[in-house]
């Protein structure tokens, strides 16, 4: 057991580290090679009025005169070894460029996170526990029309009746409580109705095993029942949904900050693509992937730890012998 | 200790309240519908005080949404109307709260799927707590010496290790066990036992049935039996309700019901249980046994072996097995699940190779066969799985998948594929009717029977039933047989049949081959197997099968040995 | 065990028309063809013009001749709304094209090939999911150049990964159904096989999906219209319309009526695609 978890943990840890290269080398392709050369692409448009000069001196700067399997193996060198190159605009490094706006988003990034837990949570709790027939049916409609709505019009919406109406927080002043508070509330929307939809979903499963039945038999009442049995074996499965919706916020950051006026990861994103700033749209890209495979790493890891039922074993059919009887035990299996 | 003293209640029954006059449970025009479709029809019975009584039925007859009803586990879109009255008291009209007192403490209840059963994620410990916690008994270290030794009454060898343990990590003959424990550890006056055994091995089937009628007699407490096995019921409880489509049919005591059954339908179940009709289809069967002397060997198995490694360790699925079928005969593999029976039949139809051994069938051998020269071979030999619910695709149409293996092994004309097909499917009892259904249209004992043309249409010498009937009702059983054996008659064909029910082997096979842990520990012809079995194994097999009342052995429940054996 | 389905299915079969079609599901279709009228024939829905407005008209409220009142250039909103819709749906449907096909058949082959087929388009599958699902669509339309041709493309891209991954895990399911090697013991070839019995069943469970992702297009395009990047006005995409209605938020009809159209089209998706999971 202990040595197929450490198998199973290198496996995993390798094939990250695996994935995070491969994707630096896609988002290469994609932002710097098919647009077509920067060069004629970027530096001389002439909508972005570069002199000849400034051109030569970025172009020396970027090393962008150089074949570009020797462009891609620098830059991939250099972001393993922590060197994110240099702004194509401002000739700053990148990593501080970075560094600037990305307090602002991980204090969003982790409000949206609690508030996405405590609503999929509510909303998980009253899905069996309301009356069947309104409450129940009221809060269940909930995910689906949290994932209806464009998150931008989460956003104006909020800002309209909290910013206009009760002049809760003002618009030229993103980085104040209110304003922090409702863009997690905005960003929190379709992150928390995802994870409740799969709560919700779990639940259910649960409720409806015949555990639960005979756990009912034995006199346990809706609460307890609820936290004692059905919440753990409902919520285990929501740490693998939690990690993938760290790569949602980090997507969504930059409708929420463009709505909000916010400086931030995601309105950094937004300007390096309206001037065509390519260093900094790839480190940006390959470090939220850094970001998402790490935390789904851990999540994968620390998965098999937290579920008794997982053993790390190979799918073989297993025959039992006669004495161990056929009921079907349910045995969740993690296989490569 | 200072718990000594509390150590033996739980073996004499604590009567807390003085007991009330009439039935313990009174069952008045129950019925119950989910939506517009009613399931149970104005049901009633009467359950004494210390008495069992059985509710008999094939799927569909209502017999498990009865037993949710006296539990009041009925999914929120049921509606059950009618009285339900245990111990003096109506529980239908009961308000959740006032019933709860009753659950665990007055009504006890035993499930289906002990593998189901318990909470997966939390240990079998912590949710017997939940039952001890109904005991009045405040000290928790008391509570768990109370569980311990319940544990051990309901032959647990090791109650300390299952006490730690989370459920998937005991087997379903002991899971049984920690719920029938759990269910009876705060002495319920009534115990609700839902198809205790039907997800267990025959021989731990046995031993649970036994053990539930032991606790039922000494402690004094009423049983309320949910099961489609008439002998089963017949041999356990006082009384038999037999139930069709939600409806009562015959009801009485069980020596009324079962030796003189008045009912069509109590008679038709009675006549289609393997176990007390071991003759029924001798007149189809017993010609075939002439051809054991002269026929030719169709199959011949010999010193086949096969491993699988799991985790590092060497399994032996199947161990030197030999056995030679005849042609024209049907020969039974007999064994429980994990026995090897499953792997020997892949082996045999070339899905696996084995590791030594020769398998001939029809005189050429199968070993180191090409994918196309196997291909000729499944033109003779072809197999009907265990599950028809499976094993169609869902997709397609009955006549689809019918022609599937005549357009694959591109046998005759359109037109004459069209012929054979209806012909397939008219020798086992299908009409026209069906040929444009697709099989969730169809009931699980024709989609069994469309699977049976599928493997007719080809006009193969040897048919490999896998287990062919275990997903079926017993009704539905009867007839599929009946197809087979009169194909058989007809055709000529040889089967081999693999099965768990040994009844049902006795009924049909003319050799018969007894496996455990992946050998053939016995083999002989149905006659010397049956009348006159060698092995110690075969022994036991052979006594798990309910005999109905006349073998009964709630009589004197203290005969048979207690503890399950721990390999 | 003994299945208890069959006379139950047998009678949930002749069960009433409205329980098969709950009124939440005939809404949803009712809208979705509504909406669909209106991209396929925009002009039998409104009598105005939405490029051209009366100047001395703007910024009125919702009436009787101006239902989703008129913009600050003084065209009528509920026109635009109309208009814009075939280039809001057809992007949506562009975009779930593309992650059908490429995602489904990468599925398809890492699923039923398995081996080294496999561990590369896992490995594809494994990048396309680490990058942020928006901040892809936002990198290959950047690539593309800005256009809505192009931001239903990145959609499209966007989406691969998700039909690929349920296709795979599908057809596995699939193949190791008894059906499948029953086939093969009936003499049926491995194309024979992935054609005629994993593609169809594996598909059952895609189509839900692919309605899905149906509604969620229309909210990724939205949002890339939203941020400027589909086509410019006059051109009138629901996200663009309410990108332009956001600098307006006195006249809060701006934003509110185009995200009302968009919010109830995704959710009548999203309500199909639930009832077409749990009828199949």
């Amino acid at each position: 057991m202990r040595n197929a978890y450490l198998v199973y943990a290198a496996k995993r840890i390798v094939q990250a580290v695996v994935v995070i290269l491969l994707t630096y080398v896609f988002t290469f392709i994609v932002v710097s090679i098919l647009p077509g050369d920067p060069v004629t692409n970027v530096l001389r448009n002439p909508q972005n009025g570069f002199s000849e000069e400034e051109i030569q001196a970025i172009i020396a700067a970027q090393g962008l005169d150089r074949p570009i399997p020797v462009q891609l193996w620098d830059a991939l060198s250099g972001f393993v070894t922590g060197d994110l190159g240099l702004s194509m605009r401002s000739g700053r490094p990148v990593a501080t460029m970075i560094a600037e706006v990305l307090p602002s988003t991980l204090i969003l990034a982790s409000m949206t996170l609690a508030f996405s837990l405590i609503i999929a949570g509510l909303i998980g709790y009253g899905s069996q526990a309301l009356p069947r027939k309104y409450g129940q049916g009221i809060v269940r409609g909930i995910p689906s029309l949290f994932l209806s709505v464009p998150n931008f019009v989460i956003g104006l919406l909020l800002i309209h009746i909290f910013g206009f109406q009760f002049g809760l927080f003002r618009v030229i002043d993103p980085n104040s409580f209110w304003a922090t508070f409702f863009a997690s509330v905005t960003l929190a929307t379709p992150i928390s109705a995802q994870i409740a939809e799969v709560l919700v979903a779990n639940l259910d499963n649960e409720s409806r095993q015949e555990y639960a039945a005979v756990a009912r038999a034995r006199g346990l009442r809706q609460v307890r029942l609820f936290f004692l049995h059905l919440l753990k074996p409902s919520s285990l499965p929501v740490v693998t949904v939690i990690a993938l919706m760290v790569g949602e916020v980090l997507g969504n950051a930059l409708i929420t900050e463009t709505v909000f006026g916010r400086t931030g990861i995601g309105s950094l994103v937004q300007r390096s693509v309206s001037t065509q700033d390519l260093p900094v749209l790839q480190a940006i890209v390959s470090l939220a992937a850094v970001v998402f495979v790490v935390v789904n790493l851990i999540a994968d890891l620390v998965y098999p730890l937290l579920d008794p039922r997982v053993k790390l074993v190979g799918a073989v059919r297993r025959p039992t012998t006669a004495d161990e009887g056929s009921a079907n035990i349910p045995s969740r299996v993690v296989t490569e | 200790m200072a718990s000594q003293d509390k150590l033996t209640p739980p073996l004499t029954r604590i009567v807390t309240a003085p007991r009330r006059a009439g039935p313990l449970l009174r069952v008045e025009d129950l019925s119950v519908s989910y939506g517009p479709q009613e399931v149970v029809t104005g049901v009633g019975f009467e359950l004494g005080r210390g008495e069992s009584l059985a509710l008999i039925g094939e799927s569909g007859s209502g017999k498990s949404t009865i037993a949710r009803s006296v539990l009041r586990l009925l999914p929120g879109n049921a509606r059950a109307t009618g009285r339900i009255t245990f111990d003096g008291q109506e529980i239908l009209a009961l308000p959740e709260r006032r019933f709860r007192p009753l659950r665990g403490r007055g009504i006890g209840f035993v499930p289906q799927d002990p593998g189901n059963a318990l909470n997966p994620v939390r240990t079998i410990g912590a949710q017997a707590q939940e039952a001890a916690a109904l005991l009045d008994e405040p000290d928790k270290a008391i509570r768990k010496e109370l569980i311990l030794e319940t544990f051990a009454q309901v032959g647990l060898d090791n109650p300390g290790r299952a006490y730690e343990s989370y459920p998937h990590q005991l087997s379903g003959g002991m899971l049984q066990r920690v719920l029938i424990g759990l269910a009876v550890l705060p002495r319920p006056a009534l115990l609700v036992a839902d198809e205790p055994t039907s997800a267990l091995d025959v021989t731990i089937q046995k031993r649970i049935l036994e053990l539930l009628s032991r606790l039922q007699q000494d402690l004094d407490i009423s049983l309320l039996l949910i099961t489609h096995d008439l002998a089963v019921a017949a041999e356990r409880t006082d009384a038999l309700v037999v139930l069709k489509g939600g409806s009562v049919q015959e009801a009485g005591s069980t020596a009324a019901v079962f030796s003189a059954p008045s009912s069509a339908y109590a008679r038709k179940l009675r006549a289609d249980v393997p176990a007390l009709n071991p003759d029924r289809y001798a007149a189809l069967r017993d010609p075939g046994f002439a051809r054991l002397a002269d026929g030719k060997a169709k199959i011949a198995v010999s010193g086949v072996t096969k491993t699988f490694s799991v985790d590092g360790k060497v399994l032996k699925a199947v161990d030197d097995v030999s056995f030679a079928v005849p042609a024209g005969t049907t020969h039974a593999l007999v064994g429980e699940s994990g026995s090897g029976k499953t792997t020997t039949i892949r082996l045999l139809l070339g899905l696996d190779q084995p590791d030594h051994g020769d398998i001939t069938v029809a005189g050429t051998p199968l070993a180191g066969r090409s994918q196309q020269a196997l291909h000729a071979v499944w033109r003779h030999l072809q197999l009907v799985y265990q599950n028809p619910f499976t094993s169609l695709d869902p997709t397609w149409k009955v006549e689809h998948l019918v022609r599937e293996p005549l357009d694959r092994f591109r046998i005759g004309t359109p037109k004459e594929r069209g012929e054979q097909v209806r012909e397939a499917l008219a020798s086992v009892g299908l009409g026209e009717q069906f040929l444009s259904r697709r099989p969730t249209a169809l009931s699980g004992g024709q989609r069994q029977r469309v699977a049976i043309a599928r493997a007719l249409v080809l006009k193969p010498d040897v048919i490999v039933l896998d287990e062919p009937t275990s997903a079926l009702d017993v009704s539905v059983q009867a007839d599929i047989v009946e197809v087979l054996l009169s194909l058989q008659a007809k055709l000529g064909l040889t089967y081999v049949f693999v099965s768990h029910d040994l009844a049902l082997v006795r009924q049909i096979a003319h050799t018969v081959s007894v496996m455990h842990r992946g050998r053939i520990v016995e083999h002989g012809t149905v006659g010397e197997i049956f009348d006159n079995p060698r092995q110690p194994y075969t022994r036991s097999l052979l006594k798990s099968i309910p005999s109905g009342i006349e073998g009964g052995t709630h009589r004197n429940p203290h005969a048979f040995p207690l503890k399950e054996q721990i390999a | 065990m003994t299945f208890s389905l069959n006379p139950l299915a047998a009678r949930i079969r002749t069960a009433r028309w409205s329980e098969t079609f709950p009124p939440a599901v005939l809404l949803s279709f009712l809208i979705v063809a509504l909406v669909l009228a209106w991209a396929v024939a925009p002009g039998l829905f409104t009598s105005h013009n939405p490029a051209s407005g009366v100047p001395a008209d703007k910024l009125l409220g919702p009436s009787a001749a101006h239902w989703f009142g008129t913009d600050h250039l003084g065209r009528d909103l509920y026109a635009r709304v109309v208009y814009g819709t075939a280039s809001s749906v057809t992007s949506a449907f562009i975009a779930v094209v593309i992650g059908l096909v490429v995602g489904g058949l990468m599925g398809l082959l890492a699923g039923f090939l398995g081996g080294w087929v496999d561990v590369v388009l896992a490995r594809l599958v494994d990048v396309l999911l680490a990058i942020p699902n928006f901040l892809l669509a936002v990198i290959v339309v950047t690539a593309l150049g800005f256009n809505t041709t192009n931001a239903a493309i990145a959609t499209g891209v966007s989406a691969v990964a998700v039909f690929a991954r349920v296709m795979r895990s599908e057809v596995i399911k699939t193949r190791q159904a008894a059906f499948v090697e029953a086939s093969f013991l009936l003499g049926g070839s491995r194309w024979h096989i992935l054609l005629r019995h994993v593609l169809p069943n594996a598909s059952r469970s895609v189509l839900p999906l692919a309605v899905l992702r149906f509604g969620l297009s229309i909210l990724v395009i939205a949002s890339l219209a939203f941020l400027g990047y589909g086509d410019p006005p006059p051109a009138s995409d629901w996200g663009l319309l309410i990108s332009i209605g956001k600098d307006y938020l006195k006249w809060p009809w701006l934003v509110y009526a185009p995200a009302f159209v968009t919010i109830a089209t995704v959710l009548s998706v999203n309500r199909i695609s639930r009832w077409l999971r749990k009828t199949n």
